[in-house]
């Protein structure tokens, strides 16, 4: 599973979804072949690495609550309005984002994984942005879905 | 000077009450709600292996991995709430064990030294000293922006002492205008006079932020 980050075409859709929707960061997190564990596998536009040693608490922040829900999440002012504390949210800490919106990425109709773009300033993304961030969700759910027990 | 001790004694109460709350909830989730999950998976990896239909088996298998994760968050929840290790194995190891579990959450790596040997501490102040230390790497993850931090153990026969360098951008608490994050480092310090203690904090804007808890061992 590790090397999620090496796959040039994984790679290319995040960096390309980035700069087409201008925004900071955009993040993949999938569920670890062996056991429940979810992590940020790659990432543009970090500001550092401490992405690579979160684990996702399933059910808490923005990526364990999608993988719990299997449904898209926006966040427009973090921490307005934010359900649970802002130590639940720590990819939005560690990389200072505003505001997020996320999608699962399903494998064999199970939510096990997360796309997430963010800006480190108020945001409200339109729904030709959501789109946007959903087909390039389902990209990587056809490269990726051989990775995917 | 009485109406302050008996200010104290009351505080004292209310933070021993909760934590006693704390622990039994914490408790609770492990040994109860957890341990029941754990049987509902041995039974679903049961049903499982003696299931022969493709289709059903990956259906269990997903169920079981769905148990698993909320197995590892009630573990997690209950660890949160009430490090069991505190009791059974003392400070330092609640507290490495603590760290392990706030890198993974945080991303942010936490190197802890101790010199001299581990003494023994009434539970009642070793929770102390132990959610101050909680307080001041969760108010690290908030508001430092850093990656590393230095943790600091120094035993000696009179006195514990613990410091807490993030390499951070530091902070002039005279200018700090968050409600919140004052009150917390009030409660960090009142918390260590409970006990008897002490909690010292100095910011430099730039350098980072040192805090330096000291607990009495006579």
């Amino acid at each position: 599973m590790s090397e999620i980050k090496e796959l040039q075409a994984v790679r290319k859709v995040c960096d390309q979804l980035k700069e087409t929707l201008a925004c900071d960061f955009v993040g993949l997190a999938i569920q670890n072949q062996a056991g429940p564990d979810v992590r940020w596998h790659y990432a543009s536009g970090n500001l550092n690495d401490k992405y690579k040693r979160i684990t996702v608490r399933f059910g808490k922040g923005v990526a364990g609550k999608i993988i719990s829900s299997g449904t898209p999440m926006m966040i427009t002012h973090f921490p307005q309005g934010i359900v649970g504390k802002v130590t639940d949210y720590p990819i939005m800490l560690a990389e200072k984002l505003v505001s997020t919106y996320a999608v699962p990425l399903f494998f064999n109709a199970v939510p096990k994984g997360v796309l997430l773009v963010g800006k480190r300033e108020k945001y409200i993304f339109s729904a030709q942005e959501q789109e946007k961030v959903f087909k390039s969700s389902l990209e990587l759910e056809q490269m990726l879905k051989e990775h995917i027990l | 000077m009485d109406l302050l001790k008996t200010k104290q004694q009351i505080s004292s109460y209310i933070i021993d009450s909760q934590e006693e709350e704390i622990k039994r909830i914490s408790l609770e989730l492990h040994e109860g709600v957890g341990q029941n999950l754990y049987s509902i998976l041995t039974g679903l990896q049961f049903v499982e292996s003696s299931t022969a239909e493709p289709h059903m088996k990956n259906y269990l298998r997903e169920m079981s991995l769905l148990i698993k994760k909320t197995i590892q968050e009630i573990r997690l929840l209950s660890v949160e709430l009430h490090p069991p290790a505190l009791t059974t194995l003392g400070l330092l190891p609640a507290m490495k064990s603590y760290i392990n579990c706030y890198t993974s959450t945080f991303g942010i790596i936490v190197e802890i030294e101790s010199e001299g040997p581990e003494r023994l501490i009434p539970e009642k102040n070793s929770i102390a000293v132990f959610r101050v230390c909680q307080e001041a790497l969760v108010n690290i993850a908030k508001y430092a922006d850093t990656s590393h931090v230095k943790m600091n153990f120094i035993w000696t026969e009179n006195e514990l002492t613990i410091t807490i360098h993030d390499f951070g951008k530091g902070f002039q608490p005279e200018e700090q205008n968050d409600s919140m994050r004052l009150s917390g480092l009030a409660a960090m310090k009142e918390r260590m006079l409970l006990i008897g203690g002490q909690c010292r904090i100095s910011s430099k804007l730039g350098e980072g932020t040192s805090i330096e808890i000291s607990l009495p061992l006579k």
